[in-house]
């Protein structure tokens, strides 16, 4: 890993005075600290979660950029890695988890279906990108990507957390970022408004069915 | 014995552990961040610590690795792209995720189709990255490439147009040197005779 350089841009230290002085801005350290611990959620929908896990294993090894700590809450987790096919059925479950997710917190669309819906963008059971719900920070092509593809997601989302400061995030200001609700739109059944299972009039008046009797011939 | 299982389990992780540091004194700075390392290190047969550090270390991809398809061109002698794609829309009628859209290029003065792709778009976010489209293309214009680091931040960069598709035909030489002398020996006859 190349050595961070501290120091505030800019600024220059006399060469008496390098590795004693360092003179930096408050965003730095609070996005340097940040970018270096991002713990991702422990949540897998598909086949890219496999890819997930994989990464996290000895081979690629996501503890080398301070992510090993993959938190089964999202209470604890900064980022979230939406990693596979995203159902109808699993939306609002997505936006709940996201919505319990304290602020800095960010989401990796990973693969195509995460994305854009991928092979099942006209299905009638997959939502066409998890970016209609919550806003995503990062989209990692591939079906599924690579764990190296992965890796590449997370060092693209740490360089966006570097560019952030403390002046301007959303989660310090009054004004809080709006929390999505997942929209139920046209191609998405709201349970609560339509009757899927009508009741049924109880029907009177008609007839016993005579059933076959067990030894063969009608009764 | 209850745990024996365990502990065999931990004793493969220390030996591991051990081994990392005695292949350390052996190799030296040979064992990391050197193609030679890297290679020694995706055998079966290696000993201690086997991860590849990415980012500095380039992953040993293999000829038959695919990702997001490219176009193949040519410099003609004006340093203008030509494309070997010929618009027929092939790749486009069998990409099971329907993620390419081609319009073909008209004649400006007679208004006849012209057997070059006006635009080329291939949505990656879609890309199911299973190759039929470089299998299908009779003029070997589309082929699979080796590059994965995609990632971005907004969503509409990932609809790839015919510039940011087109990729010289050295770089397929360079990616799979195997298939590209395979193909290109296929295609000589057919060029003589075109020529000659």
């Amino acid at each position: 890993m190349d050595n961070v350089n501290p120091n505030k841009d800019g600024m220059v230290i006399p060469p008496e005075l390098q590795h004693q002085v360092t003179v930096t801005t408050l965003d730095k350290i609070y996005n340097w600290s940040r970018s270096k611990s991002m713990w991702p959620m422990m949540f897998g929908l598909a086949c890219c979660a496999i890819e997930m896990i994989c990464t996290a294993a000895s081979r690629f090894d996501i503890a080398r950029f301070g992510m090993e700590v993959m938190r089964p809450s999202p209470r604890q987790s900064d980022v979230m890695i939406v990693s596979g096919t995203v159902t109808k059925k699993i939306v609002p479950y997505i936006v709940r988890l996201y919505n319990q997710m304290a602020e800095p917190r960010y989401v990796l669309a990973m693969g195509s279906c995460a994305s854009g819906g991928g092979p099942f963008k006209e299905g009638y059971n997959v939502v066409p990108g998890i970016d209609k719900y919550i806003p995503v920070d990062v989209y990692v092509a591939g079906c599924p990507p690579t764990p190296e593809a992965l890796l590449n997601g997370l060092m693209t989302l740490q360089k966006k957390v570097e560019s952030e400061s403390i002046a301007t995030s959303p989660w310090y200001s009054k004004k809080s970022e709006p929390i999505p609700v997942p929209l139920l739109g046209p191609d998405l059944v709201d349970l609560k408004k339509i009757d899927l299972f009508p009741v049924q009039p109880p029907v009177e008046n008609v007839p016993d069915v005579q059933l076959p009797s067990a030894d063969g011939g009608a009764a | 014995m209850i745990g024996f299982g365990i502990l065999k389990g931990l004793a493969v992780t220390l030996k591991r552990f051990f081994q990392t540091y005695l292949v350390s004194n052996k190799l030296g700075r040979k064992h990391y961040f050197t193609p030679e390392g890297i290679e020694s290190r995706y055998q079966a047969s290696t000993e201690g610590i086997f991860t590849i550090q990415y980012p500095e270390e380039p992953p040993v991809i293999p000829e038959e690795f695919r990702y997001i398809p490219f176009l193949l061109y040519e410099l003609n002698s004006e340093g203008v792209r030509e494309y070997r794609c010929t618009a027929c829309g092939i790749c486009a009628k069998v990409c099971p995720p329907q993620c390419i859209w081609i319009t073909r290029q008209t004649d400006p003065t007679t208004g006849r189709p012209v057997p070059h792709p006006a635009e080329f778009t291939i949505d990656i976010d879609i890309c199911m990255n299973c190759g039929f489209c470089a299998e299908y293309c009779p003029f070997d214009a589309i082929k699979m490439d080796h590059d994965f680091e995609l990632a971005s931040t907004t969503r509409v960069n990932n609809r790839y147009s015919l510039e940011q598709l087109g990729k010289p035909v050295d770089y397929y030489a360079k990616i799979r040197p195997g298939n590209y002398l395979r193909e290109e020996s296929a295609r000589a006859p057919k060029k003589q005779a075109e020529a000659g």
